[in-house]
């Protein structure tokens, strides 16, 4: 590790400290209905879709409604993309998406996701890219803020169950939010270097007179949504390491930035809605802790690198002239830091897009993107799930703190019962049972071990990795599992649909729930949700529910192999 | 065929989830929301 590598972890966090706070209030100007610059074209949707805008939805209207409009827009994405060859803006003449890959590309990205089994420049036309693809990373972006918005609600005021309006709650996010923001990234990529044209590949000859094939088109408009809106679905292969679309240091960490930006806002934003501004610090600093300690990990075990390497003579000591460590699967304009960094935030939140291989990490170094995605996707987390996957926790940790004080658990004033805590349970447990059962599942079947393309504890992590990956809607991948199969295609895409929806259905529940209730004034036997003790005791239920259900997962895959990789054993 | 498989499976996973609204409800319902000891 490096004292430069440090400085820019360190000049990140800064930064997205001081931008929470600015974040924090646009967001809440956004969904308290402040801002009104697009108020024509709000009216206007709302009036071709039918829609009420002042309608107090019940929050089992606010869910059917989230549901219908996902279904609808993925199933329009599944035929656009099985069509494709007759639309338009297709200059490389590509054919429609094989019916497996649309599916799962539908789902995908509909849910956030954005797992792809597929290479963008070689396979999406230019329509697919900008009317399907990048649609959903604004909607899906939107919904998941709508629902973490709807929560806030639930939890302060009392409204008989009414949590908002969806649609409003979805035109609003993408209107004022991701589109104004998005625009300003793209035009800060473009000026970086990054490309934005709809011209046919080039054909170039390089210097030993080979011919290459270079890839085009509108790549920072969709960059800049895709990093905003933790979709992370690369417009390139190569993700965020491509050249043409993170050509500088500079678009490399904006691409960080956009990552977590939104998801730290929202804890100010949430704060501010429940009148409670230490509570919302205290959830943004639960979650850096957590973030910390993960890029901590991360860098260090890549920095390490690998102790074979090191047996036999081999310089892997960072110096002037060479970065050290490990840099197998790593672009070397961002080195070991930015690498490690970026694997840390790409799946503390529920991006997914990467600018180094995760699979080429060292096993404790995999381990951290494994484990941040297990957790939950709760440290900053996805844009709106970060919040509400907190807010889970937090009702189940002031719970648990009410069992050990012997009172009713109470949480801003409102009491925590039994239907709030099945509801929060089945959001617990929907999870790990999704993760644990398909990777149970694949590693015994012949169709799950068909797209393995390591052996051993190595081989293990990759289907744990995608199956996490999943569920967790965040779409990245470990490689070296060919998930381009119709057993793939299909288990990832009904995982990452029930790994999103069936548990955003409970979380509404239990805001449904609490909105039903009154709120009770603070008292002596209110537990504190603004103090250190809080945030301890929120890291200790978060780590030890995330332990107990994956540690054993864990010890089959990354620990054994870090194991064995001491004792001179690779895979 | 294929085709319609998967946009079957898509609706019916929908529609399924939409039961799960309902069933989330009754579950609330059931359990109800009874005046808590202090």
């Amino acid at each position: 590790m490096t004292a430069n590598g440090w400085l820019q972890i360190a000049f990140y966090s800064v930064v997205l400290l001081a931008l929470t706070k600015p974040m924090g209030v646009y967001i809440l100007k956004v969904y308290d209905g402040s801002l009104t610059w697009f108020r024509p074209v709000e009216r206007l949707l709302y009036r071709l879709g039918g829609v009420d805008p002042e309608e107090d939805q019940h929050w089992t209207q606010y869910a059917v409604a989230m549901l219908v409009f996902s279904a609808a827009s993925m199933l329009l994405t599944y035929l656009a993309l099985r069509l494709q060859g007759l639309l338009p803006l297709n200059p490389q003449k590509f054919a429609g998406v094989v019916d497996r890959q649309a599916f799962e590309t539908a789902a995908s990205f509909t849910t956030n996701t954005n797992w792809q089994s597929y290479s963008g420049e070689s396979t999406m036309s230019y329509f697919s890219q900008m009317t399907q693809l990048a649609f959903h990373n604004f909607a899906s972006a939107a919904e998941g803020v709508a629902v973490a918005i709807a929560l806030a609600r639930g939890i302060s005021r009392r409204s008989a169950g009414r949590l908002g309006n969806f649609w409003v709650d979805l035109v609003r996010g993408t209107l004022y939010l991701f589109l104004p923001l998005s625009l300003v990234l793209a035009l800060l990529f473009v000026q970086q270097g990054a490309i934005q044209n709809f011209l046919p590949y080039l054909e170039v000859h390089t210097l030993e007179g080979a011919k290459q094939t270079i890839a085009m088109g509108p790549g920072a408009s969709q960059e800049a949504i895709k990093q905003l809106g933790t979709n992370g679905g690369g417009f390139f292969n190569a993700n965020a390491a491509h050249p043409l679309t993170s050509p500088t240091p500079w678009t490399n960490f904006l691409s960080m930035l956009g990552i977590f930006l939104v998801s730290a806002g929202l804890t100010w934003t949430y704060g501010r809605m429940v009148k409670k501004q230490g509570h919302g610090w205290a959830l943004w600093t639960a979650m850096y802790i957590l973030f910390l300690g993960g890029v901590t990990t991360a860098y260090w075990a890549e920095a390490r690198g690998n102790p074979i390497h090191a047996a036999r003579g081999i310089d892997v000591v960072a110096s002037a002239t060479q970065p050290g460590g490990n840099m197998e699967g790593k672009e070397v304009r961002f080195g070991i830091a930015n690498s490690a960094l970026y694997a840390t935030l790409t799946t503390d939140a529920s991006c997914g897009c990467v600018n180094s291989m995760h699979d080429s990490f060292t096993p404790l170094g995999g381990m951290v993107p494994l484990v941040n995605m297990q957790l939950g996707e709760l440290i900053f987390g996805g844009v709106g799930a970060g919040l509400y996957g907190m807010l889970m926790m937090v009702l189940l940790t002031v719970f648990i703190a009410g069992l050990m004080v012997g009172r009713t658990p109470e949480y801003l004033g409102k009491k925590v019962e039994s239907r709030e805590v099945r509801m929060v349970m089945l959001y617990v447990l929907v999870f790990p049972f999704i993760i644990l059962v398909n990777t149970g599942l694949s590693v015994v079947l012949p169709a799950g071990l068909a797209g393995l393309n390591n052996s051993g504890p190595h081989g293990f992590t990759e289907i744990l990795y995608g199956f996490t990956s999943t569920p967790a809607n965040n779409g990245s991948a470990f490689a070296g599992l060919t998930g381009s199969t119709y057993y793939y295609n299909t288990m990832f895409g009904f995982a990452t649909l029930i790994g999103r929806f069936a548990m955003q259905v409970p979380m509404l529940a239990a805001a449904g729930f609490l909105a039903e209730k009154k709120l009770a004034p603070e008292s002596a036997g209110t537990f504190p949700v603004t103090t250190p003790l809080f945030i301890v005791l929120l890291l200790s239920v978060i780590l030890i529910v995330g332990a107990l259900t994956f540690f054993p997962a864990l010890s089959l895959g990354p620990i054994v192999e870090h194991l064995l990789m001491q004792s001179g054993r690779l895979f | 065929m294929l085709d319609l498989w998967y946009v079957l499976g898509s609706v019916v996973f929908f529609v399924a989830m939409i039961a799960y609204v309902r069933a989330c409800e009754a579950l609330g319902r059931d359990s109800g929301s009874k005046e808590a000891t202090p």
